[in-house]
Protein backbone atom coordinates (compact mmCIF):
# COMPACT_ATOMS: atom_id res chain seq x y z
CA UNK A 1 0.00 0.00 0.00
CA UNK A 2 0.87 3.78 -0.27
CA UNK A 3 2.28 5.17 2.99
CA UNK A 4 2.27 8.87 3.75
CA UNK A 5 2.84 11.57 6.48
CA UNK A 6 1.02 14.51 7.44
CA UNK A 7 2.88 18.28 6.49
CA UNK A 8 4.00 20.18 9.11
CA UNK A 9 0.82 22.30 10.43
CA UNK A 10 2.49 25.63 9.38
CA UNK A 11 2.89 24.59 5.67
CA UNK A 12 -0.77 23.16 5.56
CA UNK A 13 -1.84 26.58 6.99
CA UNK A 14 0.34 28.89 4.83
CA UNK A 15 -1.18 27.26 1.59
CA UNK A 16 -5.01 27.23 2.52
CA UNK A 17 -5.40 30.56 4.52
CA UNK A 18 -6.61 32.70 1.92
CA UNK A 19 -9.25 30.82 1.54
CA UNK A 20 -12.58 30.85 3.67
CA UNK A 21 -14.68 27.67 2.93
CA UNK A 22 -12.50 24.81 2.95
CA UNK A 23 -13.35 21.19 2.44
CA UNK A 24 -10.75 18.87 4.10
CA UNK A 25 -11.34 15.70 2.06
CA UNK A 26 -10.22 11.91 3.95
CA UNK A 27 -9.85 8.98 1.45
CA UNK A 28 -10.70 5.91 3.07
CA UNK A 29 -8.09 3.49 1.40
CA UNK A 30 -4.21 3.36 1.83
CA UNK A 31 -4.12 6.84 3.64
CA UNK A 32 -6.16 5.29 5.80
CA UNK A 33 -4.88 2.18 6.88
CA UNK A 34 -1.85 4.50 7.53
CA UNK A 35 -3.28 6.65 9.90
CA UNK A 36 -2.82 9.81 8.37
CA UNK A 37 -5.26 10.56 5.96
CA UNK A 38 -8.73 8.70 7.09
CA UNK A 39 -11.96 10.71 8.75
CA UNK A 40 -10.43 10.08 12.69
CA UNK A 41 -7.20 12.25 10.93
CA UNK A 42 -9.44 14.42 9.11
CA UNK A 43 -11.09 15.44 12.16
CA UNK A 44 -7.51 15.57 13.94
CA UNK A 45 -6.44 18.41 11.26
CA UNK A 46 -9.25 19.97 10.92
CA UNK A 47 -8.53 21.02 15.08
CA UNK A 48 -5.55 21.73 14.76
CA UNK A 49 -5.88 23.98 11.62
CA UNK A 50 -9.49 26.10 13.46
CA UNK A 51 -7.47 26.32 16.55
CA UNK A 52 -4.25 27.49 14.61
CA UNK A 53 -5.72 29.79 12.47
CA UNK A 54 -8.59 31.24 14.94
CA UNK A 55 -5.15 32.35 16.87
CA UNK A 56 -3.88 34.39 13.97
CA UNK A 57 -7.29 35.86 12.98
CA UNK A 58 -8.09 33.81 10.06
CA UNK A 59 -11.50 33.33 8.79
CA UNK A 60 -10.76 30.09 6.95
CA UNK A 61 -13.60 27.92 8.52
CA UNK A 62 -12.54 23.53 7.24
CA UNK A 63 -15.16 21.23 7.23
CA UNK A 64 -14.29 17.22 6.32
CA UNK A 65 -15.60 14.81 4.15
CA UNK A 66 -14.33 11.46 3.88
CA UNK A 67 -14.77 9.40 0.58
CA UNK A 68 -13.61 5.76 -0.17
CA UNK A 69 -10.50 6.56 -1.96
CA UNK A 70 -9.88 9.50 -3.84
CA UNK A 71 -8.37 7.54 -6.88
CA UNK A 72 -11.23 5.93 -8.39
CA UNK A 73 -14.12 7.87 -9.80
CA UNK A 74 -17.19 5.69 -8.90
CA UNK A 75 -16.45 7.23 -5.41
CA UNK A 76 -17.14 10.67 -6.31
CA UNK A 77 -20.69 11.42 -6.62
CA UNK A 78 -21.43 12.28 -3.15
CA UNK A 79 -18.49 14.92 -3.00
CA UNK A 80 -19.51 16.39 -5.92
CA UNK A 81 -21.91 17.62 -4.42
CA UNK A 82 -20.88 18.96 -1.34
CA UNK A 83 -17.22 20.06 -3.30
CA UNK A 84 -19.22 22.35 -5.16
CA UNK A 85 -20.12 24.86 -1.66
CA UNK A 86 -16.32 25.63 -1.63
CA UNK A 87 -13.94 27.50 -2.33
CA UNK A 88 -10.50 25.19 -1.80
CA UNK A 89 -10.29 21.40 -1.31
CA UNK A 90 -7.67 20.51 1.25
CA UNK A 91 -6.73 16.44 0.17
CA UNK A 92 -5.66 13.69 2.58
CA UNK A 93 -5.11 11.47 -0.04
CA UNK A 94 -1.84 10.00 -1.48
CA UNK A 95 0.15 12.35 -4.33
CA UNK A 96 -2.58 10.23 -7.40
CA UNK A 97 -5.80 11.12 -5.18
CA UNK A 98 -4.59 14.56 -4.71
CA UNK A 99 -4.00 14.72 -8.61
CA UNK A 100 -7.39 13.02 -9.15
CA UNK A 101 -9.06 14.88 -6.85
CA UNK A 102 -7.89 18.23 -8.99
CA UNK A 103 -8.71 17.28 -12.53
CA UNK A 104 -12.11 16.26 -11.40
CA UNK A 105 -12.49 19.72 -9.81
CA UNK A 106 -10.53 22.05 -11.82
CA UNK A 107 -12.13 24.91 -10.87
CA UNK A 108 -11.29 24.49 -7.69
CA UNK A 109 -7.88 25.33 -6.12
CA UNK A 110 -6.59 21.66 -4.54
CA UNK A 111 -3.71 21.42 -1.97
CA UNK A 112 -1.93 18.40 -0.32
CA UNK A 113 -2.15 17.80 2.85
CA UNK A 114 -0.14 14.97 3.02
CA UNK A 115 3.51 14.02 1.42
CA UNK A 116 3.56 10.69 0.03
CA UNK A 117 6.67 8.64 1.53
CA UNK A 118 6.57 5.07 -0.19
CA UNK A 119 5.28 1.76 -1.34
CA UNK A 120 4.98 -0.28 1.58
CA UNK A 121 4.51 -2.79 3.97
CA UNK A 122 2.65 -3.07 7.24
CA UNK A 123 5.08 -4.05 9.56
CA UNK A 124 3.23 -4.01 12.90
CA UNK A 125 0.75 -1.56 14.07
CA UNK A 126 1.44 2.05 13.17
CA UNK A 127 4.85 0.33 11.84
CA UNK A 128 5.25 1.09 7.75
CA UNK A 129 8.19 -0.07 5.78
CA UNK A 130 9.48 0.67 2.47
CA UNK A 131 9.79 -2.89 -0.12
CA UNK A 132 9.40 -1.72 -3.43
CA UNK A 133 10.55 1.47 -5.64
CA UNK A 134 7.98 0.17 -8.02
CA UNK A 135 11.12 0.00 -10.73
CA UNK A 136 8.71 -2.11 -13.43
CA UNK A 137 11.51 -4.53 -13.76
CA UNK A 138 11.11 -7.03 -10.46
CA UNK A 139 14.04 -9.50 -10.82
CA UNK A 140 13.68 -10.55 -6.46
CA UNK A 141 12.94 -13.61 -7.79
CA UNK A 142 17.02 -14.45 -7.86
CA UNK A 143 17.96 -12.41 -5.00
CA UNK A 144 15.95 -14.51 -2.68
CA UNK A 145 12.68 -12.07 -2.24
CA UNK A 146 15.04 -9.35 -0.83
CA UNK A 147 14.84 -6.14 -3.35
CA UNK A 148 18.50 -4.35 -3.49
CA UNK A 149 17.07 -1.41 -5.12
CA UNK A 150 14.74 -0.39 -2.44
CA UNK A 151 17.15 -1.94 0.47
CA UNK A 152 20.52 -1.00 -0.51
CA UNK A 153 21.06 2.58 0.44
CA UNK A 154 22.73 2.55 -3.00
CA UNK A 155 20.37 0.25 -4.88
CA UNK A 156 23.21 -1.78 -6.22
CA UNK A 157 21.83 -4.22 -8.36
CA UNK A 158 25.56 -6.65 -8.67
CA UNK A 159 26.64 -7.33 -5.05
CA UNK A 160 27.40 -5.47 -2.06
CA UNK A 161 29.54 -2.08 -2.45
CA UNK A 162 32.82 -2.74 -0.02
CA UNK A 163 31.09 -0.90 3.62
CA UNK A 164 29.52 -4.08 4.89
CA UNK A 165 30.64 -4.59 8.44
CA UNK A 166 31.75 -8.02 9.89
CA UNK A 167 27.84 -7.87 11.48
CA UNK A 168 26.09 -7.27 8.17
CA UNK A 169 25.27 -4.09 8.52
CA UNK A 170 25.10 -0.87 5.97
CA UNK A 171 28.20 1.54 6.75
CA UNK A 172 25.75 4.45 5.96
CA UNK A 173 24.04 3.33 9.44
CA UNK A 174 24.52 0.43 11.69
CA UNK A 175 20.86 0.17 12.28
CA UNK A 176 20.24 -0.62 8.29
CA UNK A 177 21.07 -4.25 7.34
CA UNK A 178 23.27 -4.62 4.15
CA UNK A 179 20.48 -5.54 1.39
CA UNK A 180 22.89 -7.65 -0.07
CA UNK A 181 24.72 -9.31 3.24
CA UNK A 182 20.68 -10.20 3.56
CA UNK A 183 20.37 -11.27 0.46
CA UNK A 184 23.08 -13.61 0.72
CA UNK A 185 21.83 -15.53 3.90
CA UNK A 186 18.59 -15.79 2.30
CA UNK A 187 20.43 -17.59 -0.76
CA UNK A 188 22.51 -19.34 1.32
CA UNK A 189 20.02 -20.96 3.72
CA UNK A 190 18.00 -22.01 0.15
CA UNK A 191 20.71 -23.83 -1.12
CA UNK A 192 20.54 -21.21 -4.18
CA UNK A 193 23.68 -19.13 -3.49
CA UNK A 194 24.56 -19.50 -7.57
CA UNK A 195 22.34 -17.27 -8.00
CA UNK A 196 24.24 -14.23 -6.72
CA UNK A 197 26.92 -14.42 -8.92
CA UNK A 198 24.88 -14.19 -11.82
CA UNK A 199 25.55 -10.46 -13.57
CA UNK A 200 22.32 -8.64 -14.36
CA UNK A 201 22.13 -5.98 -16.80
CA UNK A 202 21.76 -2.48 -16.49
CA UNK A 203 18.63 -1.53 -15.44
CA UNK A 204 16.48 1.03 -17.99
CA UNK A 205 14.40 3.20 -14.92
CA UNK A 206 11.24 2.61 -16.57
CA UNK A 207 9.76 4.64 -13.91
CA UNK A 208 10.94 7.47 -14.57
CA UNK A 209 8.93 7.88 -17.10
CA UNK A 210 4.79 8.41 -16.62
CA UNK A 211 3.10 4.96 -16.40
CA UNK A 212 0.38 3.75 -17.65
CA UNK A 213 -1.16 -0.22 -17.53
CA UNK A 214 -4.65 -1.10 -19.42
CA UNK A 215 -4.55 -5.11 -18.51
CA UNK A 216 -4.62 -7.09 -21.84
CA UNK A 217 -8.82 -8.01 -20.86
CA UNK A 218 -9.44 -4.50 -21.76
CA UNK A 219 -6.66 -3.31 -24.71
CA UNK A 220 -9.94 -3.67 -27.11
CA UNK A 221 -12.28 -1.42 -25.27
CA UNK A 222 -9.63 1.18 -25.23
CA UNK A 223 -8.29 1.19 -27.93
CA UNK A 224 -8.00 4.61 -29.84
CA UNK B 1 -4.51 8.92 19.56
CA UNK B 2 -7.59 10.48 20.03
CA UNK B 3 -10.84 8.28 19.86
CA UNK B 4 -13.46 10.07 17.56
CA UNK B 5 -16.01 7.60 17.90
CA UNK B 6 -18.90 9.34 19.89
CA UNK B 7 -19.54 8.15 23.49
CA UNK B 8 -22.91 5.88 22.23
CA UNK B 9 -24.60 6.35 25.51
CA UNK B 10 -24.65 9.47 25.59
CA UNK B 11 -24.80 11.10 21.95
CA UNK B 12 -28.13 10.04 19.78
CA UNK B 13 -27.81 8.74 16.23
CA UNK B 14 -28.42 11.88 13.90
CA UNK B 15 -31.37 10.44 11.82
CA UNK B 16 -32.13 13.38 10.79
CA UNK B 17 -28.51 13.07 9.02
CA UNK B 18 -29.21 10.17 7.82
CA UNK B 19 -32.89 10.98 6.21
CA UNK B 20 -30.87 13.77 4.40
CA UNK B 21 -27.99 11.30 3.11
CA UNK B 22 -30.65 8.51 1.98
CA UNK B 23 -33.46 10.78 0.45
CA UNK B 24 -30.17 12.79 -1.62
CA UNK B 25 -29.75 9.82 -3.44
CA UNK B 26 -33.17 8.12 -3.28
CA UNK B 27 -33.85 7.48 -6.71
CA UNK B 28 -30.45 5.56 -8.16
CA UNK B 29 -29.73 3.85 -4.75
CA UNK B 30 -33.64 2.91 -4.99
CA UNK B 31 -33.72 1.97 -8.41
CA UNK B 32 -30.73 -0.17 -7.84
CA UNK B 33 -32.43 -2.14 -4.54
CA UNK B 34 -35.39 -3.06 -6.86
CA UNK B 35 -33.75 -4.21 -9.82
CA UNK B 36 -31.90 -6.60 -8.15
CA UNK B 37 -33.26 -9.95 -9.03
CA UNK B 38 -31.62 -12.42 -6.61
CA UNK B 39 -29.93 -14.28 -9.05
CA UNK B 40 -27.15 -14.76 -7.01
CA UNK B 41 -24.51 -14.34 -10.41
CA UNK B 42 -22.80 -11.74 -8.41
CA UNK B 43 -21.40 -14.37 -5.60
CA UNK B 44 -19.03 -15.62 -7.29
CA UNK B 45 -17.36 -12.43 -8.52
CA UNK B 46 -16.32 -11.43 -4.84
CA UNK B 47 -13.22 -13.28 -3.60
CA UNK B 48 -14.58 -12.81 -0.38
CA UNK B 49 -17.70 -15.11 -1.33
CA UNK B 50 -15.13 -17.70 -2.54
CA UNK B 51 -12.47 -17.17 0.39
CA UNK B 52 -14.90 -18.25 2.89
CA UNK B 53 -16.20 -20.92 1.08
CA UNK B 54 -19.01 -19.88 -0.38
CA UNK B 55 -20.40 -18.36 2.44
CA UNK B 56 -23.60 -16.41 1.63
CA UNK B 57 -23.13 -13.19 4.33
CA UNK B 58 -20.07 -12.55 1.29
CA UNK B 59 -22.62 -12.05 -1.21
CA UNK B 60 -22.42 -8.89 -2.70
CA UNK B 61 -26.09 -8.75 -2.96
CA UNK B 62 -26.22 -9.89 0.72
CA UNK B 63 -23.96 -6.99 1.83
CA UNK B 64 -26.22 -4.56 0.19
CA UNK B 65 -29.49 -5.82 1.12
CA UNK B 66 -28.47 -6.06 4.77
CA UNK B 67 -26.76 -2.52 5.00
CA UNK B 68 -28.18 0.57 2.48
CA UNK B 69 -31.56 -1.88 1.86
CA UNK B 70 -32.12 -1.78 5.30
CA UNK B 71 -30.87 1.65 6.00
CA UNK B 72 -33.79 2.65 2.91
CA UNK B 73 -36.37 -0.19 4.31
CA UNK B 74 -36.56 1.74 7.86
CA UNK B 75 -36.31 5.26 6.44
CA UNK B 76 -33.00 6.21 8.22
CA UNK B 77 -34.70 5.61 12.21
CA UNK B 78 -32.00 3.41 13.34
CA UNK B 79 -29.72 2.92 16.51
CA UNK B 80 -26.17 2.54 17.64
CA UNK B 81 -26.40 -0.93 17.30
CA UNK B 82 -27.57 -1.54 13.87
CA UNK B 83 -25.00 1.21 12.37
CA UNK B 84 -22.14 -0.93 14.20
CA UNK B 85 -23.94 -3.79 12.95
CA UNK B 86 -23.53 -2.31 8.76
CA UNK B 87 -20.13 -1.00 9.74
CA UNK B 88 -19.43 -4.74 10.27
CA UNK B 89 -21.19 -5.84 6.56
CA UNK B 90 -19.89 -2.47 4.98
CA UNK B 91 -16.32 -2.60 6.04
CA UNK B 92 -15.22 -5.88 7.17
CA UNK B 93 -16.97 -8.21 4.78
CA UNK B 94 -16.22 -5.82 1.90
CA UNK B 95 -12.80 -4.39 0.84
CA UNK B 96 -14.47 -2.60 -2.14
CA UNK B 97 -12.03 -3.65 -4.64
CA UNK B 98 -14.64 -3.17 -7.43
CA UNK B 99 -14.62 -6.49 -9.10
CA UNK B 100 -18.55 -7.46 -8.30
CA UNK B 101 -20.30 -7.88 -11.59
CA UNK B 102 -23.92 -7.69 -11.78
CA UNK B 103 -25.45 -9.08 -15.37
CA UNK B 104 -28.23 -6.54 -14.44
CA UNK B 105 -26.02 -3.45 -13.93
CA UNK B 106 -26.29 -2.91 -10.72
CA UNK B 107 -23.24 -0.83 -9.35
CA UNK B 108 -22.67 -2.91 -6.19
CA UNK B 109 -19.64 -0.25 -4.81
CA UNK B 110 -21.23 2.56 -5.26
CA UNK B 111 -23.95 1.11 -2.86
CA UNK B 112 -21.39 -0.12 -0.30
CA UNK B 113 -20.24 3.68 -0.71
CA UNK B 114 -23.01 4.84 -0.04
CA UNK B 115 -23.55 2.83 3.17
CA UNK B 116 -20.44 3.78 4.38
CA UNK B 117 -20.82 7.64 4.07
CA UNK B 118 -24.09 7.26 5.53
CA UNK B 119 -22.31 5.21 8.80
CA UNK B 120 -19.14 7.86 8.74
CA UNK B 121 -21.66 10.55 8.91
CA UNK B 122 -21.94 9.33 12.32
CA UNK B 123 -18.82 9.16 12.99
CA UNK B 124 -18.91 5.40 13.24
CA UNK B 125 -15.83 3.81 10.79
CA UNK B 126 -13.06 1.12 11.93
CA UNK B 127 -10.41 1.92 14.28
CA UNK B 128 -7.81 -0.14 12.87
CA UNK B 129 -5.20 0.51 15.48
CA UNK B 130 -7.56 -0.10 18.68
CA UNK B 131 -8.64 -3.53 19.82
CA UNK B 132 -11.76 -4.09 20.54
CA UNK B 133 -14.09 -6.68 20.87
CA UNK B 134 -15.26 -5.87 17.41
CA UNK B 135 -11.67 -5.63 15.80
CA UNK B 136 -11.80 -7.83 13.01
CA UNK B 137 -7.58 -7.11 12.59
Amino acid sequence: MIVAERKPLDEIKEMVKSYKKLLTVGCGGCTSICYTGGQREVGLLNEDLKNSLEKEGMATQPDSFTIERQCNADFYPELDEIARNYDALLSMACGAGVQFLADRYPEKPVFPALNTIFVGIDKDVGWFEENCRTCRECFIGETGGICPVTRCAKSLFNGPCGGTSREGKCEVSKDTPCAWYEIFKRLKDQGRLENILKVKPAREWKNQTRGTMIHEAYQKRYAK
Amino acid sequence: MNQTIPNQETKKVDTKKIKSLLNRRKGKMKRFLSYCAHCSLCAESCFLYMKYKKDPKYMPSYKVINSLGKLYKKRGNVDWKFLNEIKGIVWKNCVLCGRCYCPIGIHVPSMIAFARTIVRSQEVYPQLDEASPESWL
